[in-house]
């Protein structure tokens, strides 16, 4: 995907493209994405209001239940790397792990599209308190972040610590929207569906 | 193919994000929103240039200079409220007076009707107090729930005084907020009863719209949270399954009183 800088002897591309080559174009799309997230919340004026979804009482709690739902898939993609790594003693990697990170992390992923688009369209970038001002920013940190892992998974030859690092950047920043949101709203108002 | 499957799995993502964002911008039209309260301080619908609220009291004396320039052509980024108003009678019946504390921690409002007068202060956090009392001679004395108080003196448009609320002590001085219809600014309440306690959130909002509300969780008021934040179009707040719907406190039109 990355166009190498023209080198003046043909080489094979694969081995000579170093890793800061591989990794500047997803970090910069990531970064882009991020950019123009937080940019939409902080210019587009909030709502305040979007259409809800059937079987909750309200967004908030919509929204808390499916960053929930995508915390808890995100656990599960902690686990399954670990195992994929060998990094759970006297666990071998079952034939299926692989299966489980995928779809968990796809699941994850698509949990957390309706809340950052309900957070965005009627909540907008606010900084009126830290735990607001720490969402607005992670949130679109994530999803920036996010981009990169997904850009950089099909890229060979990167060095082993590229991506439990992204993975380990991905799911702290998922964590930490989680506690400034979802966590934040069950302990104020109570665990409601 | 199978290389790419992280790429189809992104682009899944943005596609459902688009079409939410679509099916949500389609099904809030900007003119399907709520009619705001009729008081003076609520903000006309941001899309539509409103016509002037008509309920400005006529008995409002603090800024009598100012008072008279709020017409709809005002433009609504100018700071209206001048911190060196025309001297003028020094004990006005009706205002409305808002600003940030010493310090810049918090914020304070203070309503005037009369010779009644309402307070609230916060931090948009655990630091938070409504005070009722008395005007004589200028002068406030104003008591709330958990030994909040505040004492202050009014002069020419500006209210100079202490608060202290949840043990927590500041000095402030503040001016009448903006009369003009295209503003919001000013001091809003709203109670709700969730899970069986009553809740009562209160909202200060400045002349340049940056806003500072806490909720207090329970009846006693011993305990407050950082509010969430108040849409001054809807005059609303979403807190779970519950819609706060803000009402002004205004000395001004006597809302709240």
């Amino acid at each position: 995907m990355t166009a190498p800088p023209t080198q003046p002897w043909p080489v094979p591309r694969e081995r000579t493209t170093s890793t800061a080559a591989k990794l500047i174009v997803p970090s910069l799309i990531g970064a882009l994405v991020a950019l123009a997230l937080g940019i939409y919340g902080r210019v587009h004026s909030p709502t305040g209001v979007a259409i809800n979804i059937a079987g909750f009482s309200s967004p908030g709690t919509v929204k808390s239940w499916l960053a929930t739902g995508a915390t808890v898939f995100a656990i599960v993609q902690v686990g399954s790397a670990l195992v994929m790594y060998g990094k759970i003693p006297r666990v071998t990697a079952p034939e299926w792990i692989g299966g489980l990170h995928k779809w968990s992390g796809r699941i994850a992923f698509l949990l957390a599209v309706p809340v950052a688009i309900h957070c965005l369209y009627a909540l907008g970038f606010q900084q009126y308190d830290t735990r607001v001002l720490i969402h607005s920013v992670v949130g679109c940190l994530f999803f920036g972040a996010f981009t990169v892992k997904m850009l950089i998974l099909p890229k060979r030859g990167l060095p082993g610590w590229v991506l439990p690092v992204a993975g380990a950047v991905v799911f702290t920043l998922l964590v930490v929207i989680w506690l400034t949101s979802a966590y934040w709203f069950f302990s104020t108002f109570g665990i409601k569906r | 193919m199978k290389r790419n499957t992280p790429l189809i799995t992104l682009l899944v993502g943005a596609a459902l994000g688009v079409i939410l964002l679509v099916a949500t911008m389609l099904a809030t039209p900007s003119s399907a929103l709520p009619a705001s309260y009729s008081a003076a301080t609520a903000s006309p619908a941001p899309s539509s240039p409103a016509p002037a609220e008509s309920s400005e009291a006529p008995e409002q004396s603090a800024e009598p200079s100012e008072s008279s320039a709020a017409t709809p052509g005002q433009s609504s980024t100018a700071p209206a409220a001048a911190p060196s108003p025309a001297p003028t009678r020094t004990t006005p019946t009706r205002a409305d007076f808002a600003g940030r504390v010493g310090g810049g921690g918090g914020s304070v409002a203070v309503a005037v009707h009369g010779d009644k007068a309402i307070a609230y202060v916060c931090n948009g956090s655990t630091v938070e107090g409504w005070m009722r009392g008395k005007v004589e001679n200028g002068k406030l004395t104003l008591t709330g729930k958990n030994k909040a108080k505040l004492t202050a003196s009014i002069h020419t448009g500006t209210v100079t005084g202490d608060v202290e609320a949840h043990g927590t002590d500041y000095s402030f001085s503040v001016s009448t907020v903006s009369k003009s219809s295209s503003k919001s600014s000013g001091l809003y309440q709203a109670t709700a009863v969730v899970q069986g306690k009553t809740i009562k959130a209160g909202w200060i909002v400045q002349d340049d719209d940056t806003q500072i509300g806490s909720l207090e969780i329970d009846e006693s008021g011993r305990t407050a949270v950082t509010a969430p934040k108040l849409d001054v179009a809807t005059m609303t707040a979403r807190i779970g399954n519950v819609v706060l719907h803000a009402v002004p406190v205004s000395g001004v039109t006597g809302s709240g009183f």
